[in-house]
């Protein structure tokens, strides 16, 4: 009887790390990431069937239409891969390998895209922009910090999912996704980008408007007018309700543009840009920034 | 710039795109972030201090561009490498304002540059699937690196790095014509950096549409506001603090589920 067969470990290696790597080299329309993922699954391929056409066959259902977020997404060349392993044994069928494929593109997608690409990287991002931002001599460090920690803890979280897809399966992924962990940690993780989301918000943004009335101003007590006295600041009087308020206004007003009224980036950019340009009309033709 | 300086930036451009040959995790997400990209334009350019002072607001600025595939809403490469080496080319004169507002707009037509160049690319990549479909119909599994890895990568640099020579060149051949801080009147500055300070609020509101999720949450964002409005903290100590409440949140939540 034929022996079972089975991926050696440096062939899984080379297969994820063609994957780490090159996931997007042939991003188009047609199959997104397929040709990436056909290239990641040749060594695989390679090593699980002996002729020809079993290894064409292979290969013509990896370069179909495939797509996720790749590096979370690696989970499914470790899901993908065992189930190869199991149909070179006769375990499993070409139909079921390409169902899983199809089936697991939403959740990756999902869990990839609001989970790592939404909240880890703006969290590091602003973690280390505040580093940076600390001192201005040793500005670069934030951005060397996000440069070590980032592509480091990415890769070794992504050949963690790799391996973890290969050995226990979808199994294993509908199992981490059901115990309600996975849930947790994403509202943690929320709780967290909200936080320094609004304390970014308050830092970053800045919008005032420049209208201020100025008077000469008869003083009763001494007899004397003061010339050039601010009796009217708007953005004072604004502060003074609730400070930074128009910067937290502009940026629900654009978080509604975007998020409930699909506009997209580039309009929202025109549109600050208009806002901008009224904002410092106002500024000059008030006499604000004369 | 030196013709050496362009080139070297023109590269990074290219590394830092989608799909470059060191990978998203090291290209895009990494090399492509402003904060990155701006880091590498000073080592480059000799300056890091003044590209760290553009490099944070784009950041901010940029920071709710976040998603590779279909929905690059403005490809990040090209915005910030160009929008620092520009604010670097033409600081002759400039203060801290001025900078940012001049990286702002150089940040805008890099990124045009970069969006028309990524829809090039992606229409491209197309006739390699018939490639892909070649090789794989001969069970070839030794080519299967051609028509992702070596193609990919010819269009992907021809798309990338040409253009960014060419915008980088032209931008320092302008900056040597003239004194620009004194052509550009007042009113001009003024506007950019208002515009700048504004532009913030597009990185923050687009962020904010991936984590605001359940409408109670508005006040989780708006605790980290009052911190720093009226606590006074800096962003890192906020930082600090939302450490400390997602491990509260955390174990609160998941003991309430095994219990």
């Amino acid at each position: 009887m034929a022996e079972t067969k089975k991926i050696s470990p440096s062939t899984l290696k080379k297969s994820f790390f063609h994957w780490f790597f090159w996931n997007g080299c042939s991003q188009q329309a047609e199959s997104m990431l397929g040709m990436a993922f056909g290239q990641a699954m040749a060594p695989v391929i390679d090593d699980l069937y002996d002729t020809k056409e079993e290894k064409a066959k292979a290969l013509k259902r990896h370069i179909t239409l495939f797509n996720t977020e790749a590096q979370v997404g690696s989970i499914c060349n470790g899901i993908v891969c065992g189930l190869e392993e199991a149909n070179a044994n006769g375990n499993c069928t070409p139909e079921v390998i390409e169902s899983v494929k199809v089936a697991l593109i939403g959740p990756t997608s999902a869990i990839g895209d609001s989970l790592w690409v939404a909240t880890i990287i703006p969290i590091l991002l602003t973690i280390c922009l505040s580093i940076s931002q600390g001192s201005t001599s040793t500005s670069w460090l934030g951005a060397l910090i996000y440069m070590i920690v980032y592509p480091l803890g990415t890769c070794a979280l992504s050949w963690w999912l790799f391996k973890l897809g290969y050995k226990s399966g979808l199994e294993g992924m509908q199992s981490m996704m059901a115990s309600g962990k996975l849930d947790a940690l994403t509202d943690a993780m929320t709780v967290l980008g909200l936080i320094v989301v609004g304390a970014l918000t308050a830092s970053f943004v800045n919008c005032s408007i420049p209208f201020q009335i100025v008077k000469d101003v008869y003083d009763g007590t001494t007899g004397e007018i003061i010339p050039d006295t601010v009796i009217f600041n708007m953005d004072n009087m604004l502060n003074a309700i609730f400070p930074k308020i128009l910067p937290l206004a502009l940026t629900l007003l654009i978080y509604w543009l975007y998020a409930k009224k699909k506009w997209s980036p580039l309009k929202l950019m025109g549109l600050i840009l208009i806002l901008a340009l009224a904002l410092t009309g106002l500024g000059y033709f008030s006499g604000f920034y004369a | 710039m030196e013709m050496y300086q362009v080139i070297l930036i023109a590269l990074f451009i290219y590394l830092g795109s989608i799909g470059s040959i060191v990978g998203n995790t090291i290209g895009w997400y990494t090399l492509g972030r402003p904060l990155v990209a701006a880091f590498v334009v000073g080592l480059i350019m000799n300056d890091v201090q003044a590209a760290m002072i553009v490099g944070i607001p784009l950041q901010i600025m940029y920071m709710g561009n976040v998603t590779p595939g279909g929905a690059v809403a403005w490809d990040l490469s090209y915005a910030t490498y160009i929008g620092t080496a520009g604010a670097l080319a033409f600081s002759q004169g400039m203060d801290a304002t001025g900078l940012i507002g001049l990286a702002v707009v150089f940040a805008g037509i890099g990124g045009l540059v970069g969006q028309l160049m990524w829809n090039v690319s992606y229409a491209l990549n197309l006739p390699l699937n018939r490639i892909a479909h070649k090789y794989a119909e001969e069970g070839n599994t030794k080519k299967m690196w051609v028509p992702n890895l070596l193609f990919g990568q010819l269009i992907g640099f021809a798309c990338r790095f040409i253009p960014a020579i060419i915008v980088l060149t032209s931008m320092s051949v302008a900056s040597g014509q003239a004194d620009f801080a004194t052509l550009i009147p007042g009113w001009v500055t003024t506007a950019l950096s208002t515009f700048g300070g504004m532009m913030a609020a597009l990185g923050m509101g687009i962020l904010l549409s991936f984590l605001w999720k359940k409408q109670y949450q508005i006040v989780i964002f708006l605790a980290g506001f009052i911190m720093v409005t009226y606590f006074g903290l800096s962003t890192m100590a906020v930082a600090v603090v939302g450490v400390i409440a997602a491990v509260l949140y955390y174990v609160v939540v998941s003991e309430k589920e095994s219990a």
